[in-house]
C-alpha cells in the first residue's frame, strides 16, 4: 500500500515536472501553533516543496518533519522522536485542488482548497479557504486551517497533555514561481 | 529528635530544589551547536545525493540527527527571510543539496560566488526533490 501511494506521488511530481504551466517553490513556509494554559508551542518550516498546475489548479505539497524548527531543543526532540515519529514517517504530504482555479479573476481572491493531508501514516480530508494572488510570474497561496491531533494517531503522554493543544493551527505561505527546466 | 526532623526537612528541600534545577535545565536544553561540533559524516555532494536516490529510507535513518559535512560546487546563492540559502551540486545530477544557513553565516555567505567549491556542514533533514539541510555553517 505504501508503494502504491509513493508511486502515485511520484507520478504526480513527475507529471508536474515535465509539463509547462507548472509553478513550483522549494522554500515554502508552513508553521504550526499550539496554544495551552501551560505554554505556547510554535514551529516553522521554510523548506516546503509545493507544485501547482496552473492549467487545472491541482496542487501537491511535500515537507519534511525534521525541517520544523522549534524554539526549544527539547520540544523539537520530543516532536520528532515521540509524537510524529519522524524516523518512521519523515514526510507530510498534501495533494488536492484549488477549486475553480481558472475562474479566479480578482488579484486577491479567497477560494476553497480541498485535498488529502497525510501525516504520521494517517490521511485526512482537508478543506479550507486560501488567499490566492496570481500574476504572470507568481502564484502566491496563503492561509491557515486547524487539525485535531487525535485524527493523526499522535499519542500525547498524559503528563504533558495540558502542555499541548488538542487542536493545532497550521499556517502556510507558498510563493510559487514558474518551473524552468 | 529536633535535629533529626531538621535534617529530614533540609534533605527534602534539597531534593526539591535539585529536581527543579534539573527540570529547568532539561527544559532549556540548548540546540545542537553545529558550528562547534565536528561532523559525524564527511562526504561529497554527489555521494550524498546518490545515496538518497538509491535508498531514501535507509539513508534517512543513517543521517538523521547527525551532522553531515558535504563538499560541492555552488550552483545558486539566495536569501530567505534574511538568511542565506546555498544550493550545491556537481552538475551531473538532477537533484541538488539545498542548505539553509545559520544567521551567523550571513557575512561569509555574501562573499561566496557561483561555481566556487565549498564545504558545508549542517543537519540533514531528508530528501524531497533535493537533499534538504538545516542549520548549516561554512567549513574552511
Amino acid at each position: 500500500m505504501k508503494e502504491f501511494y509513493c508511486s502515485i506521488l511520484c507520478v504526480l511530481f513527475l507529471n508536474a515536472l515535465n509539463a509547462q504551466d507548472k509553478y513550483i517553490t522549494k522554500e515554502g513556509f508552513v508553521s504550526f501553533f499550539s496554544h495551552s494554559i501551560v505554554e505556547d508551542i510554535k514551529a516553522d518550516n521554510n523548506q516546503v516543496l509545493s507544485i501547482v498546475d496552473a492549467t487545472n489548479g491541482k496542487i501537491a505539497i511535500q515537507l519534511l518533519m525534521r525541517s520544523f524548527m522549534f524554539k526549544k531543543a527539547l520540544m523539537q526532540e520530543h516532536f520528532n522522536e515521540n509524537y510524529v515519529e519522524s524516523y518512521k514517517y519523515p514526510k507530510a504530504t498534501f495533494s488536492g485542488e484549488i477549486v475553480n482555479f481558472n475562474e479566479i479573476e480578482a488579484q486577491n481572491s479567497e477560494v476553497e482548497i480541498t485535498g488529502t493531508l497525510k501525516l504520521h501514516g494517517k490521511e485526512k480530508e482537508i478543506s479550507t479557504m486560501v488567499k490566492v494572488e496570481r500574476t504572470l510570474n507568481e502564484i502566491k497561496l496563503s492561509g491557515s486551517f486547524k487539525v485535531d491531533v487525535a485524527d493523526f494517531n499522535i499519542k500525547i503522554p498524559s503528563i504533558v497533555a495540558n502542555n499541548i493543544a488538542k487542536t493545532i493551527k497550521v499556517s502556510f505561505e507558498l510563493h510559487h514561481k514558474p518551473y524552468v527546466q | 529528635m529536633n535535629g533529626k526532623k531538621f535534617k529530614i526537612i533540609t534533605l527534602f528541600f534539597l531534593i526539591v530544589v535539585l529536581g527543579l534545577v534539573a527540570s529547568v535545565y532539561f527544559y532549556n536544553k540548548p540546540h545542537l551547536d553545529v558550528e562547534n561540533t565536528p561532523a559525524d559524516y564527511v562526504l561529497t555532494a554527489q555521494n550524498l545525493i546518490e545515496e538518497y536516490q538509491k535508498n531514501e529510507a535507509i539513508t534517512n535513518e543513517k543521517y538523521s540527527e547527525s551532522i553531515v559535512q558535504v563538499r560541492g560546487k555552488i550552483t545558486e546563492i539566495s536569501t530567505l527571510k534574511g538568511n542565506g540559502v546555498i544550493t550545491i551540486n556537481d552538475g551531473s545530477l538532477d537533484s541538488s543539496i539545498i542548505c539553509h544557513m545559520l544567521p551567523s553565516q550571513n557575512s561569509r555567505t555574501i562573499s561566496l560566488k557561483k561555481g566556487q567549491e565549498i564545504m558545508i556542514k549542517g543537519i540533514c533533514a531528508g530528501f524531497l526533490l533535493d537533499v534538504m539541510m538545516v542549520k548549516c555553517t561554512l567549513v574552511e
